[in-house]
């Protein structure tokens, strides 16, 4: 089995929080990961914007927990990257699609390269950031 | 609006280097030089300006303004277009919009960039919060997800997009204005065995970021005419598309803006892909040839490869392809690197292509890309048709 980087040992940047994505942020502090969700038209979106993607309206957007569970909608094996990650390739960045129906970018730890493909059933691992938020990676959930 | 109400009566274009040694606005004044010299106008005939989006000039609020000042150029027009590698395409679209509505008549389009040397940029946008923290590395991370997608659900034929990659080097190494380290031919070997960047996606996928500087000067028909100008371009086809499915949580990133701008751009040209003469797409990486003949009806939704396997893409072969090099054979220029794209098709039908003239020359087709969305594909996408003398 070849095991890539799990990036655990990088010291991240702590992300900004934008007027209207704190409660995302903010949940992640109790390992909960929350999601807008559109009540006019039943759907989740990701990433947290300021209005609905489906009608433009804020009215109707309301903050829903989710369980985190998904499978990859794809990956890439970074080989090459920018500080504070260089020298701690080859890592995965993948995109995962939630239960809930949207995308959410993230690693993917723990997964030896034989394990990855498309369609792979993950669930989050949560990283502690400094600040007592934490960032949602995911491991397969096996 | 009447796109062919305007002509380009002229183009140049820098040397693409790697760091710049010359100022930004010094390439401006290079191009603007060369473009006066060229056409016979005179500096207070300009009365609009249009410049692409620049590295360089993304700490300035004022971009557009300062870069005519620089130049001393009195205008009726003046603006930036801010949608990144598209802007170059998409200023000479705007150019005709202006002209066509009676704001100027004479537009410098001007796209110069020194990101290498001077990059100001300092992107407000997803990126802080839900992609870096991941040790994403924009562009190439982004076409790895993507080419990852492709590849599960048609397959990555690497030998074709190794074609693609032989045939623009080949292109770079007879353009003496191409980045002089990238003026070496490659072979297929070459491609498929360099490195890894964002697994699939290799070195030789990708574009090398460079400094440079090109340009359009675009006015009336009916100016162009009073001034005998007897070679001209003009554009027949536009069409541009930014967020092609923004309504909805999750696309297909194979289907991309091009396929409604290209539909729109060939209906309002009254031509078919099968009657392209050359083809100069914008080519940030490999893959993104292949996909964009595919959104434009050169071959079908996820056929690409065997249409690449099929054509002979040199300048001497069925559809001419970036006979320039393209981005990725001659550099990129930063943010202004669609102009090396847009001017090529434009020299190929004044017939100035040299040792790389194309024989057919009724028309061009040039596109753009720009931007990168939050894990989709790009955020902009523009498709131009151009024909020599209308």
């Amino acid at each position: 089995m070849t095991e890539l980087n799990d990036t655990l040992s990088v010291e991240r940047a702590l992300p900004p929080m934008r007027s209207f994505s704190a409660p995302f942020w903010e949940a992640t502090r109790e390992k909960r990961l929350m999601l807008q969700y559109d009540r006019a038209v039943d759907a989740y979106q990701f990433y947290p914007r300021p209005a609905s993607i489906y009608t433009g309206r804020r009215r109707d957007l309301e903050w829903r927990e989710v369980s985190g569970k998904g499978e990859v909608f794809s990956y890439t094996i970074a080989r090459r990257a920018r500080p504070p990650f260089r020298d701690h390739e080859p890592f995965f960045i993948a995109m995962v699609t939630l239960d809930e129906g949207v995308n959410l970018m993230s690693n993917v730890i723990r997964c030896p390269l034989e394990e990855m493909r498309v369609g792979l059933r993950v669930r989050p691992w949560w990283l502690a950031l400094s600040d007592g938020r934490h960032l949602p990676l995911f491991e397969p959930d096996r | 609006m009447a796109l062919h109400h305007s002509a380009i009566v002229g183009y140049a274009e820098t040397k693409i280097v790697p760091k710049s040694e010359i100022d930004v606005w010094e390439l401006g004044a290079e191009v603007l030089e060369a473009l006066l010299d060229r056409t016979g106008f005179e500096k207070g005939e300009i009365d609009g300006l249009i410049l692409s989006s620049s590295m360089t000039g993304a700490g300035n609020n004022f971009w557009s303004q300062t870069m005519a000042d620089q130049l001393a150029l009195e205008l009726g027009f003046c603006q930036t277009v801010d949608i990144g590698g598209c802007s170059p395409v998409a200023a000479l679209a705007r150019a005709t919009a202006a002209i066509d509505a009676g704001f100027c008549e004479t537009v410098l389009c001007l796209y110069a960039d020194t990101a290498v040397a001077e990059n100001n940029g300092r992107p407000r946008s997803y990126g802080g919060e839900w992609t870096n923290p991941f040790g994403y590395l924009g562009a190439p991370a982004a076409f790895g997800l993507l080419s990852r997608w492709y590849d599960e659900k048609f397959g990555l034929d690497h030998p074709a997009l190794a074609k693609l990659a032989v045939a623009q080097r080949e292109h770079a190494v007879l353009n003496d204005l191409a980045c002089e380290k990238l003026r070496k031919r490659i072979t297929a070997e070459d491609y498929l065995s360099s490195r890894m960047i964002n697994d699939p996606v290799r070195l030789l996928d990708s574009v090398m970021p460079c400094d440079g500087a090109s340009g359009l000067l675009v006015t009336s028909r009916k100016r162009a005419e009073q001034r005998g100008l007897d070679k001209i371009v003009v554009p027949i086809g536009y069409g541009e598309r930014t967020n092609i499915g923004a309504d909805k949580a999750i696309v297909d990133p194979t289907i991309t803006g091009h396929r409604v701008a290209g539909e729109k751009a060939f209906a309002q040209a009254g031509l078919k892909p099968a009657d392209i003469a050359s083809f100069h797409p914008y080519d940030d990486f490999i893959i993104a040839i292949m996909m964009q003949l595919e959104m434009l009806g050169f071959c079908k939704h996820g056929q690409g490869a065997g249409f690449v396997h099929e054509t002979d893409f040199l300048f001497t072969g069925d559809l001419p392809l970036n006979t320039g090099g393209g981005q990725i054979s001659a550099g990129q220029a930063g943010l202004a690197g669609g102009g090396t794209n847009l001017v090529e098709g434009v020299r190929q039908l004044f017939g100035e292509g040299g040792a790389r003239q194309v024989k057919d020359t009724r028309n061009a087709l040039v596109t753009g890309i720009g931007g990168i969305p939050y894990g989709r594909n790009w955020n902009s996408s523009v498709v131009m048709i151009l024909t020599p003398n209308g």
